[in-house]
């Protein structure tokens, strides 16, 4: 008998563990539970236009809400370096949040919140500040963002900017459809399913989670091939569809922070030099679609130059060199010779002439078209 | 084992007042190692009695305390104190002393027993400085309340532990090995004390290794041997379980062995020079006629009463004294 | 959480009368007869005031404790020196750190940022892993039970105790902070994390949060040590291992392709406080953190509960 009441003894924390494992997965089993959302049945062209016309009509409903980005890109190397970013430049790997207040849109507010520092980005009216709590630094942005490109950092993609995207590359090469019901940050959305119809992509396909309610997008997934996990995501996690309260929008700079004009830092930097490169005809992009790669003129000097300069989250491929080249295989071909970079979305090769050509295809486009001079 | 402790809970529980001190049936403890430390231990201490608890070191008695007090959990069968089911019940009414003193190095004497008065739920705090100053006083401890524990002899660390033990009104006093440590002084000292327990009425269950201090202070005795419980009772009822032997000194030993085996005694042990036999009802006077009639020639004669400790050295096979 | 209700009664039993549960014979006589006492009103009310004399007992012997005074003095110290030291560098940096020069409160939130990862743990550690260990080593324990103190009561009260140090710990870490601050720095209004300023009175509530927060995140380390110190006789091997656990964690942590494991580790919450530094407040990532220091307390809290009252005393 003591030997039975030690093991009744011991059911207790077993109980706990069970309860707080329960608990845990709650949400999961909740959903399993629970089982697909029931929406109105719409197609993919009800839905695309339904969307579409929601999205012509003018603003979003005011909102506010915290989104997780989720990248697994499995590059090689990227973590290491990740690791020790803040900002921007971390949300290219691991899991990363980002807040948002939304009133109109004129009336923005991100947050990218890290351990004893935060990232701001408050857009009111006629003025946009961009806050570094980390440096003591407010900026503010001199153009203000236009409507229909937000001043966002490129990997701070909310929602609908992805989905627009992913809207914009459905034509004739992409399969669209519509999955079962999801549920996003505890609410009913359709899926959107775009699937490329060529078998040299990477991508498997993009899944867009569209609220069965507002028609906002609530999440964005890419999936590679053969992988069950998404490699890329963004969505809520949660998001309150009510006006968030005017002081979120409000910003003053602090007495002693350090006040300056400028663009969006680094990033706007890096989307004009690649506008440069592609004026000056060094840019091209060969294919068309999904199978699109780009081409543009690359030497292992480069990258070392632009990890000195600090070229920002645009370019942050210069910064992650060194990792990212020794993993790369040598390969050669009727095209020459190179080196490959694979990763479960994109695929890069560096050629010994000094080009470097990528995309979310297989490493046979790449030599396609790096036979193309 | 439930039926066990139910007959012996309401054995206990019909007459609390007047049912023994201590009862254990079947008790046993097999450490995880697998050698038993308890071997069916059945014990019974009667109220008002001061029961010496005897045995060589190592010979599970530690553990029985330890089983009585709750600190460990028995294997099998079961154990009650004071008619309680279980020991915690029993416990505010019981002093007890376990494998020696152990104390806070950083407190003094008198903050010392205030700390383990108060863990004790029915002691009542507005009389603690009272009860704790007497307990020490009854210890010798008065002079040294004040002093820290850390420069306590270890005499005195031994009497903090006994002062513990008289905190409250006590039904039960349980003392393992009391006067280790002590003098001779301290070893008188506490012996009184216990006396003087035991004359207000406590039952005082003394664990010890030396026979010579039991047979002085206790009026039961109960002897452990490797784990098991080989002789219980009073002390008359050991002494006189004991048989006299007879002792002849004779150059013809094994005539006088063949002369004693005719005679009807047994347990005869021819030696060179002498032969005993137990003696039994026999009389003496009558064997020694008996010799003489056989014509040994008998140098000396003697009857031997076994004192306790050849009758303990019988039961367990070795000297209790052997670290004093 | 309906499942931490066993744990829950057992509490209140004990705390009543000393219902033990080590007892050869926890049938269904002792339960009764130990029912009986919390049933009557005087009953329950003797046993609390008991209860409260062996938690100030308790209390008395852990600020007491030369040991213990000594770490306490190094948490008031720390920021002490962090203040010296920002005031002798000067206003160089331009992070958050760096702000103290300019508003002496900041130097609390500082203070927590430096003392939570390894100078709070380990004070707190030091305390719990002593609790059970400790008393087990010097052979108290086996006094406190014969008392008696009763085990679950006994555990109960302990950990009440570590709770109690954790938050004094917090309050000392945060006062010597604010004092320290006030003499050598000038104060004003705080600025966030978000760049918004808030009113020097506000500023000093977001200190108390930050305290408490930070002594809820002590308090599910002091449960983990506890259930550790339950675990074995010597002190020093429940402390040392609490604070391995401590520091293998926050190694784990850093190591970005184990990001996986890492809401489920405790330290990784602790840094959840600068969520008070936000605007607004960040509820939602402090609540989780508050959830996960609960799940950990009630966790290892049974665990504790499980193994010290089964456990033989051989000590």
């Amino acid at each position: 008998m003591p030997k039975r009441a030690r093991a009744v003894r011991w059911g207790v924390p077993i109980a706990a563990i069970a309860v707080v494992a329960g608990a845990v997965g709650a949400g999961p089993v909740i959903a399993a539970v629970q089982g697909d959302p029931v929406l109105p049945e719409r197609t993919a062209q009800q839905l695309l236009a339904d969307v579409g016309t929601r999205w012509k009509s003018g603003e979003l409903p005011p909102m506010s809400g915290t989104i997780i980005e989720t990248a697994s890109l499995g590059v090689p190397g990227l973590s290491a370096l990740t690791g020790e970013a803040t900002g921007p430049v971390a949300l290219l790997a691991g899991s990363h949040q980002v807040k948002i207040w939304y009133g109109s849109d004129s009336q923005i507010r991100l947050a990218l919140p890290s351990h004893m520092s935060e990232h701001d980005l408050i857009v009111n009216g006629d003025q946009t500040w961009w806050w570094d709590s980390a440096a003591n630094t407010a900026t503010r942005i001199k153009t203000p963002p236009m409507p229909s490109e937000p001043a966002l950092p490129p990997a701070v993609i909310t929602p609908q900017e992805a989905a627009e995207r992913a809207l914009a590359a459905a034509d004739h090469d992409t399969a669209v459809s519509v999955g079962n019901d999801a549920t996003v940050a505890g609410r009913a959305a359709y899926e959107l399913v775009l699937a490329p119809r060529a078998a040299t992509s990477l991508v498997k396909d993009i899944r867009v989670a569209i609220d069965g309610e507002t028609l906002i997008p609530l999440r964005v997934q890419v999936y590679a091939k053969g992988a069950a996990e998404p490699a890329f995501e963004v969505g809520f996690d949660s998001v309150t569809f009510s006006r968030p309260a005017p002081e979120n929008f409000e910003f003053t700079p602090p007495a002693g922070a350090k006040v300056q004009d400028g663009e969006m830092p680094a990033l706007d930097q890096d989307r004009a030099a690649l506008r440069e490169h592609a004026e000056d005809g060094e840019l091209k992009t060969v294919g068309s679609g999904w199978t699109s790669v780009v081409v543009l003129p690359f030497a292992t000097a480069d990258l070392a130059e632009g990890e000195k300069q600090g070229h920002g989250p645009g370019l942050a491929v210069g910064a992650m060199a060194d990792g990212v080249l020794k993993a790369a295989e040598p390969v050669s071909g009727a095209w020459g010779n190179g080196r490959l970079i694979r990763t479960k979305l994109v695929s890069a090769l560096l050629t010994d002439d000094g080009r470097l050509i990528a995309g979310a295809v297989t490493p046979e486009v790449l030599y396609e078209a790096a036979g193309r001079k | 084992m439930t039926t066990t402790i139910d007959a012996a809970g309401d054995a206990m529980t019909a007459s609390p007042a007047g049912g023994p001190a201590i009862v254990t049936r079947g008790l046993t403890k097999r450490f995880r190692g697998g050698q038993i430390a308890v071997d069916h231990l059945d014990l019974t201490v009667p109220r008002g009695a001061v029961f010496g608890f005897l045995g060589p070191n190592g010979s599970g008695k530690t553990t029985t305390i330890r089983m009585l007090l709750g600190l460990v959990t028995p294997t099998s069968g079961s154990s009650s104190i004071l008619g309680a089911a279980s020991p915690v019940q029993a416990l505010t009414r019981v002093g007890a002393l376990v494998e020696g003193p152990a104390f806070y190095p950083y407190l003094s004497g008198a903050a010392n027993l205030r700390r383990f008065d108060a863990a004790d739920p029915s002691a009542d705090p507005r009389t603690v400085g009272r009860r704790v100053a007497e307990a020490l006083d009854r210890v010798g401890l008065a002079a040294a309340a004040k002093k820290r524990y850390r420069a306590y002899s270890l005499g005195m660390r031994q009497r903090l532990a006994i002062a513990a033990t008289l905190l409250g009104p006590r039904e039960l006093l349980v003392l393992d090995e009391p006067t280790n440590g002590l003098d001779p002084q301290g070893t008188r000292e506490v012996r009184n004390l216990i006396k003087d327990v035991a004359a207000g009425g406590t039952t005082v269950f003394v664990s010890s290794h030396l026979l010579a201090e039991v047979e002085q202070m206790c009026t039961h005795i109960g002897v452990m041997s490797t784990g098991r419980l080989v002789a219980e009772g009073t002390l008359t009822e050991l002494r006189s379980a004991s048989v006299p032997r007879i002792r002849v000194e004779t150059p013809d030993s094994s005539l006088a062995a063949a002369a004693l085996t005719a005679f009807g005694l047994t347990n005869i042990i021819p030696a060179p020079g002498e032969v005993s036999a137990e003696l039994g009802d026999a009389l003496p006077e009558r064997v020694t006629a008996a010799l003489v009639r056989e014509g040994i020639a008998v140098r000396g004669l003697q009857v031997v009463h076994p004192t306790l400790e050849d009758v303990f050295v019988h039961l367990t096979g070795e000297g209790f004294d052997v670290e004093a | 959480m309906s499942k931490v209700g066993p744990l829950g009664e057992g509490l209140s039993v004990s705390a009543g009368v000393q219902a033990d549960s080590s007892a050869v014979s926890a049938g269904p006589r002792a339960r009764s007869l130990s029912g009986d006492g919390p049933e009557s009103p005087r009953g329950a009310l003797a046993g609390v005031r008991a209860g409260v004399r062996l938690l100030r007992s308790e209390i008395g012997l852990t600020f007491r404790r030369p040991r213990n005074l000594a770490l306490l003095g190094v948490l008031a110290v720390v920021p002490l020196v962090i203040g010296v030291a920002i005031r002798a560098a000067g206003d160089g940096a331009d992070s958050f750190v760096g702000q103290v020069a300019g508003n002496g409160l900041v130097l609390t939130f500082a203070a927590f940022f430096v003392m939570l990862p390894l100078v709070l743990p380990l004070a707190v550690g030091v305390v719990a892993g002593d609790s059970i260990a400790g008393e087990a080593g010097l052979g108290t324990l086996r006094y406190l039970l014969t008392a008696p103190a009763g085990r679950t009561r006994l555990l109960a009260l302990k950990y009440a105790n570590v709770v109690v140090f954790a938050v004094a710990a917090c309050a000392l870490v945060a006062v010597s902070a604010l004092v320290t601050g006030l003499v050598l720095f000038p104060v004003g209004p705080v600025t966030l994390l978000s760049g918004s300023t808030i009113p020097l009175a506000e500023g000093l509530l977001r200190i108390g949060l930050v305290a408490l927060y930070a002594a809820a995140g002590m308090a599910a380390l002091g449960a983990l040590a506890l259930a550790i110190s339950t675990l074995t006789e010597t002190s020093i091997g429940a402390i040392a291992t609490t604070l391995v656990l401590v520091v293998v964690a926050q190694v784990l942590q850093a190591i970005p392709q184990l990001a996986v494991i890492e809401p489920y580790l405790l330290t990784s919450w602790w840094a959840g406080f600068d969520g008070a530094l936000r605007d607004p407040v960040a509820t939602d990532q402090m609540g989780q953190g508050l959830l996960v220091f609960a799940a950990y307390i009630v966790v290892c809290g049974s665990i504790a509960w499980a193994r010290f009252t089964s456990r033989d005393i051989t000590a």
